[in-house]
């Protein structure tokens, strides 16, 4: 099984005043292909600073990182900009929808941007949509929706692009537990789906839906394979 | 992204939020609509000063008695340029370089000695480069005729032939009077096309016509096409012209003072025309004086009014539009701040800095181009408003252009910085805004 993610020994530092912070201390970490990890660590272990190097949001000091076999390492922001709309699905705590479009034209946004049409787009995004149960919201403004369906939209939004990895930070953070559970039974019926999954958690009840949990703890990685 | 769906984003933006963009327009519009007046009152102003002068030569030459005011404490100063004549055409006064002739001191400024024929006679045979002159009287005579009721007062005017070339004078019936005219005081006049109106009721029906003035028969000889309004001095519309001899013998007496008009064959010699003039005056009257002052520099100076007064209101038009500008700068840090978790999304979601950097762009392009028509409009319709209170407007299909050109160029320019702040924001720390 080819590895989606490989990550080896990754520094990254903040400047606190004259001193600086190092959060993530020599990280080392593979995600295989088809896996669904979960990121298990507590407030400022620096599971944050991980997810945003993992989704080519932020640099890092030193280390490489492999994504889907492209050297991210080596890469600008102009390059890092389209890995992310073609490799990488976010989903994120607070759905981040837009809400002045609807649903469907949220769900385009990331076929858009790669130079689909809108016809294109549309057709895609109405058929994953469909497939998550959301094909009678289509044309809804996101804030008419509960935080369950926002929540689906956003994960519609996310798989539209058929990317490498689908990366989720605290997908359940902003809702009700008996809705989390839902997002997570989706999250579990993708993995069985194929998709590479790797989700961000401080919470060890949602972590237990993923298929491998890996702890953070103080900028170090702990494997419980 | 495709262009297309770019454009599609920024609609929906606007759209979304209309009473936001229609405020943010409003410096826009009037910026615009100020540009569109501006222009339209600046040739409205061109258009003025053409009329004032329509009936001069540039090479005209105006000498009449006395000494004007300007001159006079010109004189005393020891200087010696400037007049302000009444050119017999219709110039108006107070513009443009002039001179005082004569040995006498200022208390000889009510004149002592009239310009005469002879005068006239001596400038075409001594002063070098003079093309035509002619001796301008104008008073009032009460005249009847025609349709009149009575007896109603109309402005005389005597003139010498070249008088017709030398104001631009054309006729549009019958024909002007000639030198024998003049030589043999022949009882003929030439009526001005509103006068004709006024006496036959139509200026075609004046010709070979009788009226009579101060009590004496006149034929008609010709009748003026038209020429508009003139700012000052002898409107030709509503004037009757007399030979001159005849005016001095049966209107005027020997109680007048006349003007005379030069037309210098070269603009460029007008100077020397002038130095050479005040020269033979000086000869012919010692102890008069006169005032010499030149057509050319008045016109320059009236247009150097208009377009001073024109560069004035443009310059009110771009403070108009750098205020417009800077509110639309302001609205869109307002919008980049409201929207920085969404551009912050965009680009997590792979949106290039140049995508956000034109969607933001061209909002405010879109912004200015709505209150750049907007305010066109408005521009357009308020002309109306702005002549009815006396100020001559016309409208210019490029003033609509370029008012359009600025309001698109504003948007640009004071839309550029928060569009590049909004495409330089980080995903993360965008997304992270509350």
């Amino acid at each position: 099984m080819e590895n989606v993610i490989e990550i080896k020994n990754i520094r990254k530092s903040y400047p606190i005043g004259d001193s600086l912070l190092e959060v993530l201390k020599g990280i080392s970490l593979t995600v295989k292909n088809g896996e669904f990890l979960a990121v298990l660590g507590p407030s400022g272990s620096g599971k944050s600073t991980l997810m945003n190097v993992i989704g080519c949001m932020d640099g890092f000091d030193s280390g490489d990182y492999f994504l889907d076999g492209e050297a991210i390492h080596k890469m600008n922001d102009a390059k890092m900009t389209k890995i992310r709309n073609s490799k990488i699905g976010f989903i994120f705590q607070k759905y981040h929808l837009i809400n002045k479009y609807s649903v469907l034209r949220n769900v385009e946004i990331p076929l858009l941007l790669r130079g689909y049409s809108q016809k294109e787009a549309s057709e895609a995004a109405a058929q994953k949509l469909e497939q998550l149960g959301m094909g009678g919201r289509l044309m809804h403004k996101p804030n008419e929706l509960s935080g369950g369906q926002q929540q689906r939209a956003a994960i519609a939004r996310a798989l539209v692009g058929k990317p490498s990895l689908l990366l989720a930070d605290e997908p359940t953070g902003a809702l009700d537990s008996a809705t989390g559970k839902e997002v997570l039974e989706l999250f579990t019926e993708l993995h069985k789906a194929g998709n590479t999954i790797v989700m961000i958690t401080h919470d060890l009840n949602v972590a237990k839906y993923a298929e491998r949990i890996v702890n953070i703890i103080d900028g170090e990685i702990f494997d419980n394979k | 992204m495709r262009f297309t769906e770019l454009l599609r984003m920024v609609l929906i933006n606007i759209l979304s939020n209309k009473s936001k963009g229609m405020l943010t327009s409003l410096g826009i519009v009037v910026g615009s609509a100020t540009i569109v007046l501006v222009i339209a009152i600046g040739q409205g102003g061109k258009l003025d000063v053409a009329d004032q002068f329509k009936n001069l030569n540039a090479g005209a030459i105006e000498i009449t008695e006395g000494m004007s005011a300007d001159s006079m404490m010109e004189q005393f100063m020891g200087g010696g340029n400037s007049g302000a004549p009444n050119f017999g055409g219709g110039m108006p006064s107070g513009l443009g370089r002039g001179r005082a002739s004569g040995k006498g001191g200022p208390q000889m400024a009510a004149g002592g000695e009239a310009l005469t024929e002879d005068d006239v006679e001596d400038i075409l045979a001594l002063v070098p480069n003079i093309e035509s002159a002619s001796l301008l009287a104008s008073g009032s005579g009460l005249v009847d005729g025609g349709e009149l009721d009575e007896e109603t007062s109309f402005t005389v005017a005597g003139v010498q032939p070249d008088y017709a070339s030398i104001s631009n004078l054309e006729i549009l019936y019958g024909d002007f009077f000639t030198e024998y005219d003049v030589e043999d005081k022949e009882k003929i006049a030439v009526l001005g096309y509103k006068t004709a109106q006024d006496i036959f009721g139509s200026a075609y029906l004046a010709t070979d016509e009788i009226i009579t003035i101060e009590g004496k028969n006149y034929s008609v000889a010709g009748v003026l096409s038209s020429m508009g309004t003139v700012s000052s001095g002898i409107s030709p519309d509503e004037a009757i012209f007399l030979p001159y001899s005849t005016a001095e013998k049966y209107v005027f007496g020997n109680d007048i003072a006349p003007q005379i008009t030069v037309v210098a064959s070269d603009v460029g010699e007008v100077e020397n025309v002038m130095t050479n003039i005040e020269v033979l005056l000086n000869e012919n009257h010692p102890n008069a004086m006169f005032t010499i002052s030149d057509a050319g520099s008045k016109m320059e100076a009236a247009s150097k009014s208009a377009n001073t007064l024109s560069m004035l209101l443009i310059a009110v038009a771009a403070i108009v539009f750098v205020v417009g500008g800077i509110g639309i700068m302001n609205v869109l840090f307002v919008t980049v701040k409201e929207r920085t978790q969404e551009i912050g999304l965009m680009k997590a979601l792979g949106s290039r800095k140049v995508e956000i950097l034109l969607e933001f762009l061209m909002e405010a392009n879109f912004i200015s181009l709505f209150g750049g028509i907007v305010g066109v409009a408005l521009g357009f319709a308020l002309i109306p408003a702005v002549e009815f209170f006396g100020m001559r407007c016309e409208p210019v299909v490029l003033g609509g252009i370029l008012a359009l050109i600025f309001a698109v160029a504003t948007g640009t320019i004071f839309g550029f910085y928060p569009a590049f702040k909004a495409s330089g924001l980080t995903p993360i720390k965008a997304l992270s805004q509350d």
